[in-house]
């Protein structure tokens, strides 16, 4: 009997899927030996143009979505993981079917449809993550999304044009003879599918536990009335100390973290401003054009620095947009204080449009004087001139863990604090 | 269905996935022991310090360390008196001055009327625009002077006056009020104050381009207190009347961006 095209369809397709979800991990895993590494960003499987940076490869697997159990594992559970073990066994179920399987047999047809709904259900939901909240479109997972997608299409051809036995006149024999029970193995296939690898990530997925905890201590020098300014408001949480720059993406970005671990409400911010920009000695060049002035606007809001500093989150690209088109093209043999007073003067009118109050306090020498404090303590502390910098209790959340290694370190940091009396932000 | 080939499908199917989050997993668990091994391999980052800028040359850190101990920042004292800066300084007052030249960008001179020792608020404008400017800035020098009208002495204790009017502004406007012992004691560990009377290196000509309050006062003052006239290395006339016994009725001021 001439057998339907629509499983080989589904093979493929789940094969397809599987090779996109294997790069995808591949790429998370190769990030547990705490180096950066180039993320895989291509229809391609395979034959891929690494990408740095911004791409929304990037975005999406350093997002929170990207991984569970992140407080458990370093960097979590990365959810690719499974779905390359379900693209796995739906490529079995359709390889079984296809040599293993009568041509009429519809309980194991029935089961491939409600199998590969599973991915087809889940690419639903993580698109919309990915639309809506991460606004980033990441290659990858288009072709998760898709393979699913045509499996799904392809499972039910296969149901749909299969002949029936009945129709021929045939008893039901093999798992249509028992169809309760044939679901029911074939769920357990499942599961054992997907626990297998995943029990195996977690047991040789190497232990960082000491690692996170010795990246050093802050100096633990007085600080100057107004350096550190207060972030939170978590009463009875462990003090901590964040060295930001309003105008850095990565600052931005795990804030974001942060937010969506759960365990901002454990920690009790101060934050120390460090702009990466003209006023800040320690680089060579203004990296962050108007990060000077955007500090000094958060420095001046006093009980409202937290807003000025979300806004300047929410609005990073637009406030670059001012600075740029104020510093214009570069001219040779233009004095660099010029260019950085124009870009001033430009995020200064900027950042009033918003606060409109905070502009009599811009560019003060008082402001000038309380930035400068926070950069010197910064210097005299010896700080890595890195942005963002969060001390829990004096020690440090790594470099390397203040994106998918966060919740992981947060909560080991907060638990070996959990053992001391927690002190005041201000060291 | 043949039950072998199902099984043997299926350990085939699991056995791909599960091989392979071996390797990788195994792999990068061997590279993170390998740079646990190896520390040093791992790139640095630059760390935060105070500013130490390119005109910090040798002679210059000399004498700085020389004014430092010797009046008053080190040892605990206050101020240096003309006798005491000449020797500390173990040089001719040109070359004193020209010392200073490359801080062009960062020191101002604030004019004061003729036997005053008064801050006018152009004086303060610019005194605190400057201050305020510290960057990185380790050491705040106040050099003040006395024109030669009358007599040495009186022109000594002029300029001591005029240095300590400045120092007393500084604690008024930038020490912490609610706790001034603290951090912010460190003002005076910051400012360093020598006055020179009429004694030692008059200011000359060559200064007249920098940013002066007195220039300012007869410019009228920007509105933001920045007092800039003329910029550094600018020819004199760019600025308003400049004479040799206005520039040396005065105090000089400027970060000192070294680390010593």
């Amino acid at each position: 009997m001439k057998r339907s095209p629509w499983n080989l369809v589904f093979i493929a397709a789940s094969l397809a899927g599987f090779a996109f979800a294997s790069v995808s991990t591949h790429d998370f895993v190769q990030h547990l030996d705490r180096q950066v590494h180039s993320i895989t960003c291509s229809f391609l499987p395979g034959l891929a143009t690494p990408a740095m940076g911004e791409s929304g490869c990037q975005v999406t697997l350093m997002s929170p979505y990207s991984s569970v159990f992140r407080t458990w594992l370093w960097g979590g559970l990365p959810i690719s993981l499974p779905a390359m073990a379900v693209f796995a066994f739906l490529a079995f179920r359709g390889i079984d079917l296809l040599v293993n399987q009568a041509p009429t047999a519809r309980a194991p047809r029935v089961f491939l449809v409600a199998a590969a709904a599973l991915p087809a259900v889940t690419s639903l939901v993580m698109g919309y993550i990915a639309m809506n909240v991460l606004d980033a479109a990441c290659k990858l997972c288009i072709g998760i999304y898709v393979s699913s997608f045509v499996a799904l299409v392809a499972a039910v051809l296969e149901w749909r044009t299969a002949p029936s036995a009945a129709a021929l006149g045939q008893e039901p024999e093999g798992e249509d003879a028992n169809p309760a029970r044939s679901h029911a193995v074939s769920v357990g296939q499942g599961v054992g599918f997907v626990l297998i690898p995943t029990l195996l990530y977690g047991i040789i997925a190497p232990d960082q536990t000491e690692i996170v905890q010795s990246c050093g201590e802050l100096a633990g020098l007085e600080a100057p009335a107004g350096v550190m300014v207060p972030l939170d408001q978590n009463a009875g949480a462990k003090a901590a100390v964040e060295v930001l720059d309003p105008m850095c993406p990565a600052c931005r970005a795990f804030e974001g973290r942060l937010e969506a671990s759960g365990l901002g409400p454990q920690v009790n911010r101060s934050m120390v401003l460090f702009p990466l920009d003209h006023c800040n000695w320690n680089v060579g060049q203004a990296l962050h054009p108007g990060a000077c002035v955007v500090s000094e606007a958060v420095l001046c809001a006093g009980d409202r620095a937290r807003d000025v500093l979300s806004w300047s989150y929410a609005h990073q690209a637009e406030i670059k947009d001012v600075a740029t088109a104020a510093a214009g093209p570069e001219k040779e043999g233009e004095p660099a204080k010029e260019r950085n007073a124009r870009v001033d003067a430009a995020v200064t009118d900027h950042v009033s449009k918003a606060f409109p109050d905070l502009k009599a306090c811009i560019g003060t020498p008082a402001v000038k004087k309380k930035l400068g404090d926070a950069l010197r303590w910064a210097s005299r502390s010896q700080l890595p001139v890195t942005t963002p910098q969060l001390y829990i209790e004096g020690r440090k959340l790594c470099d390397e863990d203040t994106d998918l290694g966060m919740d992981f370190a947060l909560s080991r940091l907060l638990s070996s604090a959990a053992a001391t009396p927690s002190k005041e932000a201000t060291p | 269905m043949k039950f072998g080939l199902h099984v043997g499908i299926a350990g085939a199917s699991l056995l791909v996935p599960s091989a392979l989050v071996s390797i990788w997993v195994g792999g990068a668990a061997a590279r993170l022991a390998e740079a646990k091994e190896a520390p040093t391999e791992k790139p640095a980052v630059a760390t935060a310090a105070m500013a130490d800028e390119g005109y910090c040359s040798a002679d210059l850190k000399k004498v700085l360390r020389r004014v430092l101990q010797s009046c008053g920042l080190v040892a605990g004292g206050r101020g240096c008196q003309p006798l005491e800066a000449k020797n500390v300084a173990a040089m001719a007052g040109d070359d004193f001055n020209a010392l200073f030249m490359p801080l062009a960008d960062r020191a101002a001179i604030l004019q004061f009327d003729k036997e005053s020792a008064e801050l006018d608020p152009g004086d303060l404008a610019l005194l605190d625009a400057t201050f305020a400017d510290q960057r990185g800035g380790s050491y705040f020098f106040v050099v003040s002077r006395a024109s030669p009208d009358g007599s040495a002495e009186f022109n000594r204790d002029l300029s001591q006056k005029r240095g300590d009017a400045v120092l007393s502004h500084l604690r008024q406007k930038f020490a912490d009020p609610n706790n001034p012992t603290a951090f912010n004691g460190e003002l005076d560990q910051q400012v360093g104050l020598l006055w020179l009377g009429e004694e030692v290196a008059q200011l000359d000509s060559q200064f007249c381009g920098w940013k002066r309050s007195g220039a300012m006062d007869a410019a009228a003052a920007p509105a933001d207190g920045t007092a800039s006239t003329a910029a550094p290395g600018e020819p004199a006339s760019a600025a308003p009347a400049c004479a040799a016994e206005e520039l040396n009725r005065s105090a000089f001021i400027a970060w000192i961006d070294c680390r010593l």
